[in-house]
């Protein structure tokens, strides 16, 4: 048993796998890999890897199953490879529970970032054990019960809306957020429909809280897909 | 249409009186040569007349006005409504019943033959309309379905074409972040010696990849452009399969190769290059599909006494029958898009389709069997043995199918 943090790479191409095992090992990671949905779920309960990265369109258990069945079973991070075109599925995954996605054709140093972002979020520590008053992400503070914010020390006013989007943005700092998985955690699974809510309180808050509304650095959009949001904490 | 002024709901009246007053004149004028009867004959046709032309009422007018006219001009005593003898009133009378009845008759044949075109005319309208509608949608259709097959075989395409380059590019990258490290002066990459010999056959093995698959998309569009130019020349049939095979001998290695070819077999007027393709692509394909250690068995011998028919066959779990025709398309891959998903690898879905195309282009035809014992593959095909007289020197020299 090593320390190394364990990557379970999913993907039917095993030249690919070949290629990421050996990039991954040269950073230090352990690292399997599996051809299909079905043997990537049988190693990862054999396995217990911290991060699972997997291909979307395999024969048998494909990607998106392979998020369901993960997503049942357990909170492990979840990378998914993709193709340009993919758009609809990549959202799919997300929802379905998917961390991140990387699309192909990438370089090793994007895929690399992603997973060390992802094994971050996994490690940090909870924060909302034991209800916490403050949130300190990057440039941004919170006092939760007083609803004070303050970026780059400077104090701004939100309308609740607007504080309840950007306290769920700082706590999921990092993350790839669907238009669905936002709306439903702000507005309730009714409006999950309705990106058009989103899109105006996202450029409000922008106004708010970018120094350059029309080139957002917080609040970054991920075309087709939804939000990432960057605290600007490296 | 323009309405003319006898199309006017008046005219037909005014018509009436105007014919029966200008032909009462006319035999009035020569009223000596002629008697009542002919009199209301030529009244009772210009009835008619009126009737088949204006309908039953201008028709009914015509009637009276006509009777009133030979009443008063042609029944004695002349220039008076009276009438002396009792046969005239009858003559009258059955002038007055005959014209109305002839009026209205041929007033409502015409309206009934109006009626009639009328239907035809909406029956044509409505036929030209639903013919319209159906040639819109079937060809609204033909261009969803030409859409949907375009996107299906860019979908096709561009999954090989990034495949390779997804491989490529991750090791590329992960080469390059250990040579920049190095001369930056950082914490050295563990890559070691193995990995990254691993990385560059990666990226060899990946770019002959890219390399077949664009040769072979270079060589379906000539196939489907009809521009498949073949070399057509004399050769025997053995030779072709040992260039195939020799072709064919790192992926066969693992398997045992069986000869069933008939001795004394005809020369074959074919494109020798073509032809021995599809028999490396068949023998690929046997090798790829089924276990190390099983055999693949080529089988040659005459089919008639102007083909040949050839066949490759193996030990693998076979092709379902409903996929052995679907298997020669383009893009197709049995082992992605049919249901015999799990058998690993799938291949570019080319190879197939590229094979029935030089088949196809020899004239002789290309088709999937099960092998022995019903189990396995046996692909076969047909080449007819060509005629001794019909070398093409011209295509001979405008060929130009070197890849």
């Amino acid at each position: 048993m090593t320390d190394q943090p364990r990557i379970l790479v999913v993907d039917d191409e095993p030249q690919l796998t070949r290629v990421l095992r050996a990039g991954l090992k040269s950073r230090g990671f352990d690292v399997r890999a599996a051809a299909d949905g079905l043997a990537g779920f049988e190693a990862f309960n054999d396995w217990h890897p911290d991060l699972v990265i997997t291909d979307l369109a395999m024969p048998n258990v494909d990607g998106l199953e392979l998020c369901r069945r993960l997503r049942a079973v357990s909170q492990v991070p979840i990378i998914v490879l993709s193709a340009k075109g993919e758009e609809k599925t990549k959202v799919e995954a997300l929802d379905l529970g998917a961390d991140d996605f990387v699309t192909k054709p990438f370089g090793i140093d994007e895929l690399l970032a992603r997973v060390r972002a992802s094994l971050r979020r996994a490690n940090a520590p909870p924060t909302n054990e034991a209800t916490p008053t403050m949130l300190d992400s990057g440039d941004f503070h919170v006092d939760l019960e007083s609803r004070e914010i303050t970026v780059r020390g400077k104090r701004i006013h939100l309308t609740p809306k607007e504080f309840d989007l950007l306290v769920y943005f700082i706590k999921h700092s990092g993350k790839v957020l669907t238009h669905r998985t936002l709306l439903a955690a702000l507005w309730g699974g009714n409006y999950v429909e309705q990106n058009e809510y989103l899109r105006v309180f996202v450029g409000n808050l922008r106004k708010k809280i970018e120094p350059d509304a029309a080139t957002p650095q917080y609040i970054l959009t991920e075309p087709w897909i939804g939000y990432r949001f960057n605290s600007g904490q490296n | 249409m323009r309405r003319s002024l006898l199309d006017h709901r008046w005219a037909g009246y005014v018509v009436a009186a105007l014919s029966v007053g200008a032909l009462t004149l006319l035999l009035k004028i020569i009223g000596t040569h002629v008697n009542a009867a002919t009199v209301s004959l030529a009244l009772l046709l210009n009835v008619l007349f009126i009737a088949t032309r204006w309908g039953s009422l201008p028709a009914l007018a015509a009637s009276i006005l006509a009777m009133l006219c030979f009443n008063f001009f042609f029944l004695p005593p002349f220039g008076t409504f009276t009438i002396a003898a009792t046969d005239n009133w009858i003559a009258l009378l059955a002038f007055l019943v005959t014209a109305i009845t002839a009026g209205q008759l041929s007033a409502s044949a015409k309206r009934r033959t109006e009626e009639a075109e009328t239907g035809k005319r909406e029956i044509e309208r409505l036929y030209a309309e639903l013919r319209d509608a159906f040639e819109r949608a079937s060809h609204a259709e033909a261009l969803r379905q030409s859409e949907k097959l375009k996107s299906a075989l860019l979908d096709a395409v561009t999954h090989d074409l990034r495949t390779p380059l997804t491989s490529i590019k991750a090791s590329i990258t992960t080469l390059l972040d250990e040579i920049r490290g190095r001369i930056n002066g950082e914490p050295p990459v563990a890559l070691d010696a193995e990995s990254r010999v691993e990385m560059m056959e990666v990226i060899d093995e990946e770019s002959d990849r890219l390399s077949r698959f664009i040769n072979g998309l270079i060589e379906l569009a000539r196939i489907e452009a009809g521009e498949l130019q073949l070399r057509r020349r004399w050769g025997a049939v053995d030779e072709i399969i040992s260039t195939a095979l020799l072709r064919a001998e790192p992926i066969t290695k693992q398997h045992r190769v069986e000869f069933d070819v008939e001795k004394e077999l005809p020369g074959v007027c074919v494109d020798e290059r073509a032809v021995s393709e599809v028999v490396y692509t068949l023998v690929d394909n046997a090798a790829k599909y089924s276990a190390k250690g099983s055999v693949i068995r080529i089988i040659a011998r005459r089919a008639g006494d102007e083909s040949i028919l050839m066949a490759i066959e193996d030990e693998g779990p076979g092709i379902p029958a409903n996929l052995r025709e679907q298997v020669f398309d383009k893009f197709f891959r049995a082992t992605r898009d049919g249901d015999i998903r799990k058998q690993q690898p799938s291949g570019t879905g080319m190879g197939l389709a590229i094979a029935k195309g030089i088949v196809e282009a020899h004239e002789g035809s290309i088709w999937i069997e099960a092998g022995r014992n019903g189990k396995g593959t046996r692909v076969m095909f047909t080449l007819p043995i060509g005629d001794e007289d019909v070398v093409d020197e011209k295509q001979y020299s405008a060929a130009t199918l070197e890849t």
